[in-house]
């Protein structure tokens, strides 16, 4: 290993993470200054619901697909959903293994499911940009950030299967783009749409909140066979 | 030489809203405008996109947008540091600021159906009443939306609905139920004290369908209970919420819960209206920052309460049509009420059918968010209507019902608009109609005079089955009319026979109906006459009562049954005797 490969799998890597950790201490910092708004209402609904049935059910949410129309009829993004971020979680524990328990991916069968969990979020990454592209109602409401953002993670998928082998044998280049764009995305990823993981709690807790006030969640599913 | 900046060039109103938006930051709100990723789960979910095909302006991210980008720009420093690459953009001129109402007001009603199905948990519903409350604190806003804000502030209820007027409905209705069920002692008490229920309503059925009014108190004097109306402070619905401005819809609570709370109410009854329920039921204690000391329920609870309890009984058999029920959005999205109605609708009639989808996967009726009373987006409302007609269609029934009266508006017009074979109605008058009643025995009468007997009516409509339709039910009930296929038609016919009463379609070829109106008003022949409108065009409302000092006698919309025709044609005419 070069010293220049070594720096970017260590020193690079904790720079940027300690960078990324101070802006987004800041970011939430700066959204809990915003007060949140009281209820002061009775709750409705039947005692089925409640706030706190409400947030543990909007939390929970995102593992049931069938709860929303928008995930229920929409199976294959639901599935992209799911495999993409399955990607994302694999490619950031790799800049910990990598460096710091290369030993595990001396396993040859670990290797080949970490290369098809992350080649799968590549594939989604390459669908979802040519969705954005192709449908007019995604490019209606994408920004610039919405396009790189998802290039970058796309990019960052393709040099991670090639980097899971942790081989240098053949060259250090594909190890290097892999670090370096992780680092990239460290620092990046907390002024762009890809910090919504840091808000996600938050919306759906309030969300999820008022509505158990409502008496809306949890959803009650009665004789809704024909539901689209 | 002092450098010129964005600040400078900015209308002021834009300003205005910059600065107020700001003021209105919550934890909530800012976590709607932050969380969005664009991943355009939410496009699929709104009624004005289904029924728009191929216009992405009408996608729920694509119209959050807009107030997001301001947002970015101004509160959000990664769009101070990076404007261009997270889409963040200042406002500048009125001309932007209109573009904003015309998205916040005209391309969403405000439903909560892309809010419930956002992975993220964006609740758009009420971003877009946060943007419609900062348009209308600078005065920016459809002309509906001022003139029913501006009655509500100034009169007291939303249609501005005179308290003599609401006084003389309510003996109105007491005396039809007295005569209904030969029972003097059916009464509409109105300001007793220390009752168990209060019963508050809509305007609305104080001016069009004061048959509801009446249904519920047949329904309360059935049940024995010990109720009341106000004589002010009546209303329970709430233009805050349509128009965002909290102000308002804590005035509009507080002038209500004060009122119960002097006549020492027991509980706060609130009629079949799902804005008015979530109104007063959920957000008004937050708007006015009242904790309520009293019990609030809806009057579909109440009823169902009643017959689970047994004070009142139902013979299902009298409502044997094909029955659909519509989830008002602010019932089923916003305070949980899906399956009350559903019970109750299992009890009062024999043949429910589903809609698909529905209770909080419902479509919009089209009339939610104050629309109906912003007619410049009518054109808009119906087209979007297009996904509901095809749910009615497809259910097969014969009537539908709902719990809120935007909901009873909306739904006749996409009905009227996509010709369905269809009415609309409320469990109110499902239940009055079920609802039995021992009448004491009586001696048969010999001969009952017809309630139009010996009244003189011009009608006046440009459709030859219409004109047809209205003057057989009104000489059938004893009238004598005379009928007219134009405006002119009725002047001639009004001045030569010197009715009693005038019905005017608002549509007629040849001479505008309110110089029609206004000839009939000026003309000291005519010191008396009644003039009843009679229209498929409830967006032209304004046209006269908005606009003309002597407003008409009665409103009446087509579709009209016969009942509804012969109850409006009575009350315009029965109030025209009280007078004399």
């Amino acid at each position: 290993m070069s010293d220049f490969l070594h720096f970017s799998e260590h020193t690079l890597q904790e720079v940027a993470l300690v960078f990324m950790t101070c802006v987004y201490v800041i970011r939430i910092v700066w959204f809990l200054r915003f007060a949140a708004g009281k209820e002061r209402q009775g709750q409705t609904g039947s005692g089925a619901t409640s706030p706190t049935k409400g947030f543990i059910y909007s939390w929970a949410n995102v593992a049931m697909p069938w709860a929303m129309e928008s995930t229920r009829t929409k199976r294959s993004l639901y599935v992209q959903f799911v495999l993409f971020h399955l990607g994302v979680t694999t490619a950031i524990g790799l800049s910990f293994v990598i460096p710091y328990a290369p030993g595990l991916l001396e396993n040859r069968v670990l290797v080949l499911v970490l290369q098809i969990v992350i080649g799968l979020a590549f594939l989604v990454g390459v669908r979802r940009f040519i969705r954005r592209v192709s449908d007019p109602y995604m490019r209606a409401i994408s920004s610039p950030d919405d396009y790189f953002s998802l290039v970058l993670l796309t990019a960052w998928f393709l040099f991670a299967v090639l980097a899971v082998p942790n081989n240098s044998a053949g060259g250090e280049w594909h190890l290097l783009t892999y670090f370096w764009l992780t680092a990239f995305f460290l620092v990046y990823v907390p002024f762009s749409k890809i910090s919504h993981y840091l808000y996600y709690p938050f919306t759906r807790y309030y969300f999820g909140r008022s509505m158990g006030y409502r008496g809306v969640y949890p959803i009650r599913r009665v004789h809704k066979a024909k539901t689209s | 030489m002092k450098k010129s900046t964005a600040e400078d060039s900015r209308s002021h109103k834009a300003q205005v809203v910059v600065d107020r938006l700001g003021e209105k930051l919550n934890r909530q709100i800012v976590g709607s405008l932050v969380a969005c990723v664009h991943c355009g789960l939410c496009t699929d979910s709104c009624h004005y996109v289904l029924s728009n095909p191929g216009d992405p302006t009408y996608a729920p991210a694509y119209k959050a947008d807009r107030i997001r980008k301001i947002f970015k720009r101004h509160y959000d420093w990664t769009g101070r540091v990076f404007p261009w690459l997270v889409g963040a953009e200042t406002i500048m001129t009125d001309e932007e600021l209109e573009e904003l109402k015309d998205i916040a007001f005209g391309k969403c009603t405000n439903c909560r159906r892309c809010s419930l199905n956002c992975p993220m948990g964006v609740d758009f519903a009420t971003v877009n009443r946060m943007t419609r409350g900062l348009l209308v604190s600078v005065g920016i806003m459809p002309e509906g939306v001022a003139t029913v804000s501006k009655d509500q502030w100034e009169i007291g209820n939303q249609m501005g609905v005179l308290k003599e007027d609401y006084l003389e409905t309510l003996e109105w209705m007491e005396e039809e139920l007295q005569d209904e069920l030969d029972d003097p002692s059916a009464r509409i008490p109105v300001d007793k004290r220390d009752c168990a229920v209060v019963y508050s309503i809509n305007p609305r059925e104080a001016k069009y369908d004061p048959r509801t009014i009446g249904d519920a108190a047949k329904i309360f004097h059935a049940a024995g209970e010990d109720w009341t109306m106000p004589s002010d402070g009546w209303d329970m619905t709430n233009f805050g919420l349509f128009s965002g401005d909290d102000e308002l819809g804590g005035a509009v609570a507080r002038h209500l819960f004060d009122r119960v709370q002097e006549l020492g109410g027991k509980k706060l009854v609130i009629s079949e209206c799902g804005h008015g329920y979530r109104s007063t039921r959920c957000e008004a204690p937050n708007w006015a920052k009242y904790d309520v000391p009293f019990e609030m329920e809806s009057s579909v609870e109440t009823m169902l309460r009643y017959v689970k309890e047994g004070r009142i009984k139902l013979d299902k058999t009298r409502n044997s049509e094909p029955v659909t029920f519509h989830d008002s959005c602010n019932l089923a999205r916003s305070c949980g009420m899906t399956e009350e109605p559903r019970e109750l609708l299992n009890l009062v009639c024999t043949d429910f059918r589903e809609m698909y989808p529905n209770r909080e996967e419902n479509y919009c009726c089209t009339g939610g968010g104050g629309a109906m009373s912003m007619s410049e987006y009518t054109p808009r409302r119906l087209k979007s209507g297009k996904i509901k007609a095809e749910q009615l269609k497809a259910t097969g029934a014969k009537v539908v019902v709902t719990s809120c009266h935007n909901c009873v508006d909306g739904l006749t017009d996409v009905i009227r608009h996509y010709e369905l074979d269809m009415k609309v109605t409320q469990l109110v008058n499902l239940v009055a109609e079920a609802l039995v009643i021992e009448k004491p025995a009586r001696a048969p009468a010999v001969a009952e005079e017809l309630p139009l007997a010996g009244r003189r009516i011009v009608v006046a409509d440009d459709e030859p089955d219409q004109l047809l339709y209205l003057a057989t039910v009104m000489e059938d009930y004893g009238a004598t009319v005379y009928q007219a296929a134009t405006g002119d038609e009725a002047l001639e016919l009004a001045r030569k026979e010197k009715p009693d009463l005038v019905t005017l379609d608002l549509s007629m070829p040849g001479r505008p109906v309110t110089e029609i109106f206004e000839l009939l008003r000026s003309d000291s022949e005519l010191e008396g006459l009644k003039i009843c409108l009679i229209t498929g065009r409830p967006e032209m409302r304004e046209l006269i009562y908005q606009r003309m000092e002597i407003p008409p006698d009665g409103y009446l919309d087509k579709p009209l049954s016969e009942d509804d025709l012969l109850r409006g044609v009575r009350k315009v005419l029965e109030l025209s005797h009280q007078e004399g």
